[in-house]
């Protein structure tokens, strides 16, 4: 084996790591604070990646600029179906919840081919061309600056859990929220918070994207499953955990890809999830309670 | 739980009423068929919505455009003028919606059918056609067994006759004609490249196509090898280990089977990874010519070659409906699939004109004489159909993206300019 | 009244010879997907332990009956109760690993998932099983190949199913059995506090509803003609096995069947009459609407609803 394609194989991987680390950070926050497995996850950072595109190619404007268009976009789209959708259905059984979510998916997922067309699209961004070499190596940018932008996300977000006040009830309210109802947070609030901020963390992951992956309408499903896989793997509700998580997975299917057929590179994923699920179901860093 | 009477009741009237409002919802629909002038209708089912929408799409445009065209120009005069009426169905992208959509176009009078483009649903179109009696034009879809096993069945008297005939390149033929086209190229630009890495989107076309040629290479057993062959899932999210991979092997063309999602990620893969290579050179896939396609890859797709089912553009009526195309479509290239949908529906009016009636096993007998040389695309003779039910004349040409346009380089017959190989160094 | 559920059926058996084959074509989807969605009831509905990998054991009964058939000449009649068996093996399989390991809810549903998505991506690498191009089923309208040249024989065919599954829930649910179920899944902990084997009871409601999915799949693989890992492996096939009862009323006997009569005309209509203009896939954002006006209006299921609107008349 090629030491060097080895080498540059955990390279890409790790790097690449960062685009699936932003996918998963907000997928984590929403199920970590309410509990809800948000089925149109895929979806909705689809249409985060259709407006940056849009911002793009009718504004001018740079995906790494426009990323907090797309974030306030999602933040908004996520309060209306939390406040419309979610919550009215907080007592229903499980399924129902699933049901809701997967309509919710269907309608986003349709509402971008009427509206953008079945073609697939990428974001032109200047940095997506530029590489610098190391030796036989070669560093992709793009990707190294998603990956810096991951780790401040990442980070921003856990400032925001940690020092405001909103984000303090939010953590609250996932430990305990009936005590958190007791002391007087208005829970219905935060949950609605809680969606939004997550979505808009898809929205900004959408727009980072962009330049680096193609989407198309039906593109939604895949980035679900891969993200469901990355925050099962790094621990629900947990944001390091998201951040290793997206990493990990990454990293293996990148070896995947060197060491099998690169077209089977999944199957090392989902064995990995299913390693997880049966030995450390909380995954890498989730709490192991009950 | 209590299944007292009143549940029973609304149970079984619940059962009952569904099937009648079903019932009632569908008996609407004879009244829509009460036509003006004499028409035929066509069934046209393709997938106009998931994952294969794109192709789909354009699938219909064409046939469309082809209809419009017929019944501008008087109709069937065989059948005393009679305008082609379209009745279009979507497969979703899945056999059983396929097979649901065949079966709603035919009872909404549809007397000949015309699809589907994924062989998924093409093959659940099949026992439709063959149960009902309506003679099935198959314009895109590339797997072997769609015709073959209809034929088999008709040979071993398990069927009476074959309604289901394809006009498109099979399988098999994509990998011979791209491994001949190959040789012939290297030879008139006299160069000899020694490694090929081939690599491919692993669906139903990819793998089709990568098997196709790597059987052809190894009966042909030209100079050239295949040293490594790498497959993805698709549509992939990343694809920089696996150009990684090729460039170990050292490769001197990549020979690259995509969609247009993967050929966004391939290529400037390759260009950023620094391959030092004669060129990129495809047995045939979509995703290397469109014209959205042009538009995001730009430099990355300058001097790739494809071969693959193209127009004749030499031919001053492709042109024309090119040109059309071109409008209707919002600015998309009138290519494989735009283009084979258009010529199927033509060649249904030519079956149409000689049948002269509406019997289904008629039209049959027309098809199986069909010899038709006016097609739009690029074909190695005029249109027949074989023993199995396939156009033996349906081939592919090599194509290249020069000056930001797709242009047939390969063969000579039809080479609009002179292909440039190997690729200028950057 | 059992009076109108036997006339209900009688007039389910006697529509083929009035309506056409459009029709005839729809309520086969009806039945077969009921049929599904029944079968899923079973561990999804009744236990609560949510598979959205049911596709796997639609996949795994399919290609098995499809490949006993092609190499062996084994006719599909006795196949698909082999492809039945390979699915519950693999059911076995996914239930022990998720049920001994004490996974639940979207922890269960994510492996369920998972092993779904790696017999696809299997079934897309394995050349012997057909690989991307999948298994094509020559037509040939033999009934000994368990396929028909007149597509009431598989309405028929189809309805069987239908009404079989349902009368195994509704047996399984007025014995000690599916009481064990409910109580699962309404409180696991307690049920086991009572002795209860829950492990045992969750791994045969598991196999059973496993096995039949896999008889399906013979039914999926001689209607269509074809197998292709996507398709019949896929997400979006679990996805449809599993709205009908959840529409219709997950853990009732009628939910399915209900659930299966109302999306599936729903669809067929919305493709109808959104379809045919330029907006390419407007029809299924009316159908995703739906879903979701469903979710909101009718939380507990389209069935018990209309229980209590029954129960509400004096």
């Amino acid at each position: 084996m090629d030491p060097t394609l080895i080498g540059q194989g955990l390279l890409s991987g790790f790097l690449f790591g960062g685009v699936y680390s932003l996918m998963a950070v907000g997928l984590t926050l929403i199920f970590g604070v309410m509990r809800v497995v948000n089925f149109a996850h895929g979806d909705m950072m689809v249409w985060g990646m259709y407006l940056a595109w849009m911002l793009s190619v009718r504004a001018g404007i740079d995906p790494y600029v426009g990323f907090v268009v797309c974030a306030v976009a999602l933040f908004l789209l996520g309060l209306v179906v939390q406040r419309g959708l979610v919550e009215r259905i907080v007592d229903a059984p499980h399924e129902m919840q699933i049901l809701l979510m997967l309509g919710v998916a269907l309608v986003l997922e349709n509402a971008a081919l009427v509206t953008f067309g079945p073609d697939p699209a990428r974001v032109r961004s200047p940095l997506s061309q530029a590489t610098v070499w190391l030796g036989p190596i070669f560093v992709d940018l793009a990707r190294l600056l998603t990956f810096g932008l991951a780790m401040a996300l990442t980070g921003a977000l856990w400032l925001f859990l940690a020092r405001t006040d909103l984000g303090r009830s939010m953590r609250a309210a996932a430990d305990n929220p009936y005590g958190a109802r007791v002391i007087g947070t208005d829970v219905r609030k935060v949950y609605g918070a809680a969606f939004g901020v997550g979505a808009a963390c898809v929205g900004a992951a959408g727009a980072l994207v962009s330049p680096i992956l193609p989407f198309q309408p039906t593109s939604g499903l895949g980035l679900s499953v891969t993200s469901f896989n990355i925050v099962i793997i790094g621990g629900m509700g947990s944001l390091p955990g998201a951040f290793v998580g997206g990493i990990l997975v990454s990293v293996a299917e990148s070896m995947g890809a060197v060491f099998l057929s690169p077209s089977m590179k999944e199957l090392v994923s989902f064995g990995l999830l299913i390693a997880i699920l049966l030995f450390r179901p909380a995954g890498l860093f989730g709490k192991t309670a009950g | 739980m209590s299944s007292g009477n009143k549940s029973t009741n609304r149970r079984a009237f619940l059962k009952s009423a569904g099937a009648a409002a079903g019932l009632t919802a569908l008996a609407g629909f004879p009244a829509v068929l009460r036509a003006q002038a004499p028409t035929f209708k066509v069934g046209v089912v393709h997938p106009v919505t998931g994952p294969l929408a794109e192709p789909g799409q354009a699938c219909r445009l064409g046939a469309q455009m082809a209809a419009d065209a017929i019944n501008a120009a008087g109709g069937i005069k065989g059948l005393g003028g009679a305008r082609l009426e379209l009745i279009f169905g979507d497969t979703q992208t899945k056999p059983e919606v396929g097979r649901t959509e065949a079966e709603r176009v035919i009872t909404q009078g549809a007397q000949m059918l015309m699809g589907s483009f994924d062989s998924g649903s093409t093959a659940a179109m099949v026992p439709v056609a063959q149960q009902r009696r309506v003679p099935f034009l198959v314009d895109i879809a590339a797997a072997d067994p769609i015709t073959a096993n209809v034929a088999k069945s008709v040979r071993e008297g398990q069927q009476k006759v074959q309604y289901v005939y394809r006009n498109f390149p099979t399988g098999s033929s994509f990998g011979r004609k791209a491994v001949q086209y190959f040789g012939e190229v290297f030879k008139e630009a006299n160069v000899s490249p020694k490694r090929v890495v081939l690599m491919y989107c692993n669906d139903l076309f990819g793998q089709n196509n990568a098997k196709g040629f790597q059987a052809a290479h190894a009966a042909a057993k030209p100079s050239w090898e295949i040293v490594d062959v790498i497959p993805w899932p698709e549509p992939p999210q990343d694809l920089s280990t696996e150009v990684s991979r090729a460039k170990a092997a050292k490769p001197d063309i990549i020979a690259p089977i995509t969609r247009p999602a993967s050929a966004q990620l391939l290529l400037p893969e390759i260009r950023k990874q620094r391959l030092d290579i004669m060129g990129i050179v495809g047995p045939g896939s979509p995703g290397l010519y469109e014209a959205g396609q042009i538009a995001v890859l730009k430099e990355d797709l300058e001097y790739v070659m494809a071969s693959t089912p193209w127009a004749n553009f030499r031919n001053p009526r492709t042109q024309k409906v090119a040109e059309d195309y071109l409008k209707r479509s919002g600015g998309k290239t009138f290519d494989t699939n735009s283009g084979y949908s258009y010529d199927g529906m033509s060649l249904i009016a030519d079956i149409l004109e000689r049948a002269k009636s509406t019997d289904p096993d008629t039209i049959v007998e027309s098809m199986k004489k069909t010899n038709y040389a006016n097609g739009l695309m690029q074909y190695a003779g005029p249109i027949v159909f074989d023993e199995i039910g396939d156009n033996p004349n349906a081939v592919t040409t090599m194509i290249q993206i020069l000056g930001q346009k797709a242009v047939a380089v390969w063969p000579k017959e039809a080479a609009l300019q002179k292909f440039v190989f190997p690729r200028p160094k950057r | 009244m059992k009076l109108l559920a036997l006339l209900a059926v009688a007039v389910l058996v006697a529509l083929p010879f009035v309506v056409g084959s459009y029709v005839v074509t729809v309520l086969i989807f009806i039945f077969f997907y009921a049929y599904l969605g029944q079968a899923w009831n079973i561990v999804g509905g009744y236990a609560g332990q949510l598979s959205a990998g049911h596709a796997a054991f639609v996949g795994i009964g399919g290609y098995a009956a499809a490949l006993l058939s092609a190499h062996a000449g084994l006719s599909p009649w006795i196949g698909m109760w082999i492809g039945g068996a390979l699915a519950a093996l693999l059911g076995a399989v996914i239930g022990y690993l998720g049920f001994r390991f004490g996974l639940r809810g979207f922890y269960f549903v994510l492996l369920t998932v998972a092993f779904a998505e790696i017999c696809r991506v299997v079934a897309l690498n394995v050349d012997a099983v057909g690989g991307a191009l999948g298994l094509y089923i020559t037509f040939t309208g033999n009934p000994r190949q368990f396929q028909f040249q007149d597509n009431r024989a598989y309405y028929y065919v189809a309805l069987v199913l239908m009404l079989a599954s349902t009368a195994l829930v509704r047996s399984i649910e007025r014995h000690r059995f599916g009481a064990y179920l409910t109580a699962i899944r309404q409180d696991e902990g307690a049920c086991e506090a009572l002795g209860v084997d829950t492990l045992r009871v969750k791994m045969r409601a598991m196999i059973l509803s496993s096995f039949l999915t896999g008889v399906g799949g013979t039914f999926y693989a001689f209607y269509l003609f074809s197998l292709q890992p996507n398709a019949v492996f896929g997400i979006p096939l679990s996805v449809e096995i599993i709205i009908r009862p959840i529409v219709g009323g997950a853990g009732t006997v009628m939910g399915p069947i209900l659930g299966s009569f109302i999306l599936s005309p729903l669809a067929e209509i919305s493709r109808t009459y959104f379809a045919q203009g330029g907006w390419n896939g407007a029809h299924l954002i009316v159908y995703g609407l739906l879903l979701i006006a469903v979710v909101l209006f009718l939380p507990q299921g389209a069935y018990p609803a209309l229980l209590r609107l029954a129960r509400r008349r004096p």
